[in-house]
């Protein structure tokens, strides 16, 4: 089928068909720059202060994508080790020509400057609900990694909190801000490719580690590593550097210990966020089989299928997508590139085409609506819909049965098993 | 966020959780747990067994426990570690035992673990606590009451707000935050159950608080969102007014939530008091409402004034614009400021309503100045068929208004019209048009729903177009693809014109279907160009290489090109094309090449590649590899590095146990991580870097993860 399909030509992107064309194509909300203050200098009082609460590998990059960002002022960093600490520091430091970087260990003290008005969390999902959660009653709005929640029950507390607090809050699924995956989650909202028959992530594997409990080992100096901190919610352990990487440390939580994790979570938060975008963000689906010949259907309460598969991808690089309809289909994928059923489908527009998954353009959505006050892309209510798919497919992964889903009661229907693996208790003294 | 290094992953984990998931879940247990499976995991919690495991058994029971679960569960409230393991089961397990535990717990516990079983007692709402809470809102630890009363706000009854109330004024200020947190969640409960005069009550007792501002912040927007709207709009509006620049944004997010149409009226009259930098954002929340917007005020905000508002109203105009505001955004396209006009263009360009595109048409036919070509961009932009007007348009003395229209007639022109461009392409009138218009052949041909109708016109055309001109249709029908622009494409590459020959051959070495494959094959062999018939034979490859096929097909495709390579550096293309695809019919190819002069190194290496790579898929090829003519060579690895930029792990040891008689290394397992001990730089892309030596010749290699572990034969 690939081989027939129309394979759009490569077109070089300029930053300024970002800039303008493109930023329509995404339905944006951004506003041209001199109207938010970004022409020229930008005064104090159009800048935006941030602050990083886990800036390790992935955090440095989404640190520097604010940092070119004219109107961001980086002002603190907090981190449970010391070498991230000063590392940040220094990148932010350098960057203003100051030694005004503060660094913390607990997030707690950062949240209570008053001067700050924004937080990057890129910390381990282990910690990325809690912080939000955290930041929003701090009365700060905030950009968090993914995925955002552990299980069901954290994903809707954080869309009501975001609610509550009004606070803005981008995920950080940065595809929703590139024009390829734009485009085609228009196509399929918007009916160009028929009524809406069947959505495709793809749920690329994801190690089952990083939870549980090891043996324990001499845990060093509070100052380079505090373990309390790094643990936060989860449940308490011993000390193990094996589990110092939080990236992976206690990722998709809820499940049984040594098979933490599930399986669709890691990847799902970005291409299954794009498959809910494709549908109208509508909520999530309501049935979800288990696993047979390496796909996972789940069914929305249309009908329309979301289909977790491995296999049968046109190359078009990770983290794909396929939304098929009754008369069309689309496929894209982080080459940037989009594969159309039929060149009718592009209706004369050109798609810029941007290569891997630069974050810029989700960071500046958030600062603009940081200043707005509208939704960003990656806002609450869609990483809720969205996470909680990828939740419910994982109690289908881990039942190995069908659950169904009421999004009225948000619970599974008749189903005690699937319904306690909907939260899972934090660690004193954490709450949400 | 990191890159996909096995397609298979999924599929593996998949497998592995099923396994597990009978094993633990049991597939025949019904839905509300197993009992026999809670009395094995009571079993360990009441053994010997390693800690680990009984908070494991712990987390398990949040499925399987029942009331039975409960005493045992309950007795490990009281200990650190295992503590907040008890309480994922407590929190789950349903039924009044669980609430009792939690509840009589707090009665001995302080500190921490205090915390916790109260922080517990609030997810599970157990209304049956709430004196228990209502007790510890006067806990002298000031962590302790806090928790009180955000459990009490998430039970959220009567009772719980009627103890949270006064605190608001009388608890200590250390808990103040926590009590107004409860009271907003108290007031939130009542107001989703009709209850909304008493919700109002308790937000406005938080907002006159003293308490933090963002309390107060939570407490305004509940304070707006709970009143009857006609009550509720003062409010907000009074927001608008605040010096505060936070509360300014409370009402910048409120307003968007905030029913009927009221609002907008209030936001349009907001709009015009406001401060240039405050009404630019009062747009974009109007227009955040496209269903009520007063759309007068918008337009008005988009036609003059301060351009910060101007700006901002002209790119709200995309959302909530309709046919009445074509005449303004006209004029700001047109305006003397580059940055309005880019910003209305960019608007006129995707805004929707009714009317529109047949307004822009009406408009074109009257059109002068430089109206006429924005117009024409529009219909271009907007693909709005005005072909009439865009082939008048195409013979304009003025060259920019014959631009557009040939762009135009680009993005809208039909199958039906494509000559017009096809002519404006090759033949122009005017010399100067000519890019241009095949630029614009170029987008209308590759949009054309019937690819293979299009390129039949475009080979109509290339026979009879100007010499200079044939390249152009060419490289166009490159683009097209399809059938007949294939079958166009072989013959001109096997013409006799060598400008055809290296266009046409150039650009069928970049085909992009399979069914390029016999038409590249036969240029391979029978061009009288070598350069040419390398041109074909590395696109032939190419296609081997690129798309999907079975094993015997792509073995027998390899063969042909093996049998076509005339050079060693094709042959061995051919070889790497297999170590891609690993199969058993080109695992014999392979290995059939070794016996080829000058290639044995190469092909020794692609069969033990795919030898490799079907032996970890689990095929036997003991037996095929017997018949291959393998030198066994000594194998020493000096030094083994794995990591990224400064942090490497050494794993030297682990790659000279698993060296062996040939130069490939077999890890345990496929992942480096695994096999090396764990991630040494997580999230960074790391790299494997070997010494080592080849019957006795050093040789230093670089891998990235997870590949294969084939080193190359030191020269």
């Amino acid at each position: 089928m690939a081989n027939k399909a129309i394979q759009l030509p490569r077109r070089q992107f300029l930053k300024t068909a970002v800039a303008t064309g493109s930023a329509a194509l995404l339905g944006s909300t951004i506003i041209p720059s001199s109207a938010l203050g970004l022409d020229g200098a930008v005064a104090p009082s159009e800048r935006v202060v941030v602050g990083g609460i886990g800036i390790g590998n992935r955090g440095t990059y989404d640190l520097g994508c604010f940092l070119e960002q004219k109107d961001v002022q980086f002002v603190a960093v907090c981190d449970v080790k010391e070498k991230r600490r000063t590392a940040v520091k220094k990148i932010a430091d350098e960057k203003y020509g100051n030694e005004n970087c503060k660094t913390y260990i607990d997030f707690r003290e950062l949240l209570d400057r008053a001067d700050i008005d924004a937080v990057l969390i890129a910390t381990g999902p282990n910690w990325h609900s809690t912080a939000a959660m955290a930041a929003a009653k701090a009365g700060k709005d905030m950009y968090c990694e993914k995925p955002c929640t552990k299980n069901i029950d954290q994903s809707l507390i954080l869309a009501e909190t975001m609610r509550r607090t009004g606070r803005i809050f981008q995920a950080g699924t940065q595809r929703r801000n590139l024009p390829h995956f734009a485009f085609a989650c228009e196509l399929a909202r918007t009916g160009k490719l028929g009524k809406l028959k069947k959505v495709y992530a793809h749920p690329a594997g994801m190690q089952a580690l990083m939870s549980g409990w090891l043996p324990p080992e001499a845990a060093p100096n509070k100052e380079v590593v505090d373990w309390d901190m790094y643990l936060g919610p989860a449940a308490w352990r011993p000390f193990n550097a094996k589990q110092l990487d939080g990236f992976n440390f206690e990722k998709g939580g809820g499940f049984i210990g040594a098979f933490n994790g599930g399986g669709v979570l890691e990847w799902g938060s970005h291409c299954v966020d794009l498959c809910q975008w494709a549908v109208g963000d509508c909520p999530p689906p309501v049935e979800y089989n288990a696993p047979k010949d390496g796909e996972l259907v789940a069914r929305y309460e249309n009908g329309c299928e979301l289909i977790f598969r491995e296999k049968g991808w046109i190359p078009l690089g990770s983290c794909p997508v396929r939304f098929e309809g009754e008369t069309g289909w689309v496929e894209a994928g982080d080459s940037g590139k989009l594969v159309l059923s039929s060149p009718e489908l592009l209706a004369g527009r050109e798609v810029a085409e941007i290569g891997g998954y630069p974050a810029t353009f989700h960071v500046r959505d958030f600062l603009d609506c940081v200043k707005t006050r509208s939704q960003p892309k990656g806002n609450a209510d869609a990483a809720c819909n969205a996470h909680i798919a990828c939740h419910a497919a994982n109690v289908a992964l881990h039942l190995g049965r069908t659950v169904k889903y009421d999004n009225k009661t948000n619970e599974f229907i008749d189903d005690a098993q699937a319904n306690r693996m909907r939260s899972e208790a934090l660690r004193e003294p954490w709450r949400l | 966020m990191l890159l996909i290094r096995h397609t298979t992953r999924f599929l593996t984990l998949l497998a592995a959780l099923l396994v597990l998931t009978i094993s633990s879940v049991r597939a025949a247990e019904d839905k509300n747990g197993s009992p026999q499976r809670e009395m094995e995991l009571l079993a360990v919690l009441r053994s010997d067994a390693p800690d680990a495991d009984k908070a494991l058994a712990c987390k398990n029971l949040a499925i399987h426990g029942s009331d039975a679960s409960v005493p045992d569960l309950a007795k490990l409230l009281s200990e650190e570690k295992f503590a907040s393991w008890a309480r994922i089961a407590l929190e789950a397990i349903p039924g009044s035992a669980a609430g009792d535990a939690l509840r009589k717990a707090s009665e001995s516990l302080d500190g921490k673990l205090l915390i916790g079983v109260l922080n517990s007692i609030g997810v599970r709402r157990d209304a049956s606590s709430t004196e228990t809470l209502i007790v510890r809102l006067e806990d002298k630890d000031s962590e302790v009451a806090s928790a009180a009363a955000v459990a009490l706000g998430r039970i959220g009854n009567e009772a719980a707000a009627k103890s949270l109330r006064p605190l608001l004024a009388s608890a200590p200020a250390g808990v103040r935050s926590a009590v107004a947190e409860g009271c907003v969640l108290c007031a939130e409960r009542l107001h989703a159950t009709g209850k909304s005069a008493d919700a109002v009550a308790i937000y406005d007792e938080v907002r006159k608080a003293e308490v933090p501002k963002q309390r107060i912040v939570e407490g305004t927007r509940g304070a707006i969102l709970a009143r009857d709207p006609k009550e509720g709009l003062p409010l907000l509006m009074e927001q608008f007014q605040s010096p505060d620049k936070v509360f300014f944004q409370l009402a910048l997010g409120t307003a968007r939530e905030f029913p009927g149409s009221d609002v907008d009226k209030a936001l349009a009259a907001e709009l015009t008091k406001s401060k240039p930098e405050r009404a630019a954002m009062i747009v974009q929340a109007m227009a955040d409402r496209p269903k009520t917007v007063v759309l007068a005020a918008v337009m008005k905000a988009a036609e003059g004034g301060e351009k910060p508002v101007r700006l901002s109203a002209i790119g709200a105009l995309a959302r909530v614009g309709d046919v009445s505001s074509l005449p303004l955004l006209l004029e700001a396209a047109l305006d003397a400021d580059d940055e309005l006009a880019q910003a209305a263009k960019a608007t006129l360009g995707d805004v929707r309503g009714n009317g529109i595109d047949a307004q822009i048409v009406s408009l074109l036919s009257k059109a002068e100045g430089k109206k006429y070509p924005l117009l024409i961009q529009l219909v271009g932009k907007r693909r709005i068929e005005a072909t009439a007007a865009l082939l008048k348009a195409i013979e304009h003395a003025d060259k920019t208004v014959r631009g557009a229209a040939l762009t135009a007639l680009g993005e809208t022109v039909t199958l039906k019209n494509l000559p017009v461009l096809i002519t404006q392409a090759t033949s122009p009138k005017r010399a100067d048009d000519a890019p241009i218009a095949q630029q614009a052949l170029k987008a209308a041909s590759i949009r054309m729903p019937d690819r293979e109708a299009c390129a039949a016109e475009l080979t109509t055309a290339l026979d009879r177009s100007p010499a200079a001109t044939k390249t152009v249709l060419l490289e166009i029908l490159g683009d097209v693809g399809g059938t007949k622009a294939l079958e166009t494409m072989g013959a001109a590459a096997k013409s006799k014109d060598p400008l055809l020959q290296d266009v046409g051959s150039r650009l069928l070495g970049k085909w992009n279907s399979v069914d390029a494959a016999p038409v590249l094959l036969d240029l391979a062999k029978t061009s009288p160009d070598v350069k040419y018939q390398l041109r074909g034979l590395r696109g032939y490859i190419g296609l081997v290489r690129k798309f999907p096929m079975a094993d015997a097909e792509r073995a027998e495709m390899c063969q042909k090109a093996f049998d076509a390579s005339k050079q060693a550096a094709e042959q061995k293309l051919v070889l790497d094309v297999i170590k891609l695809h690993p199969g058993i019919e080109t695992l014999k190819f392979a290995i059939k090449t070794i016996k080829v002069e000058g290639l044995k190194d190469d092909a020794t290496q692609a069969t033990l590649v795919v030898a490799q790579k079907l032996g970890s898929k689990g095929v036997d090829v003991k037996e095929l590899l017997s018949t291959a003519e393998l030198n066994k060579v000594k194998l020493e690895i000096i030094k083994a590095e794995y990591g990224s930029g400064a942090t490497q792990k050494d794993v030297t040891a682990v790659l000279q146990k698993q060296a062996g008689e040939f130069p490939l290394i077999t890890l345990a397992d496929a992942s480096y991580n695994a096999s090396f001990g764990g991630d040494p730089a997580p999230n960074a892309t790391k790299q494997l870097k070997v010494q080592y030596r080849i019957n006795g010749k050093a040789g230093e290699a670089s891998f990235t993860e997870d590949a294969l572990i084939v080193l190359p034969m030191p020269k």
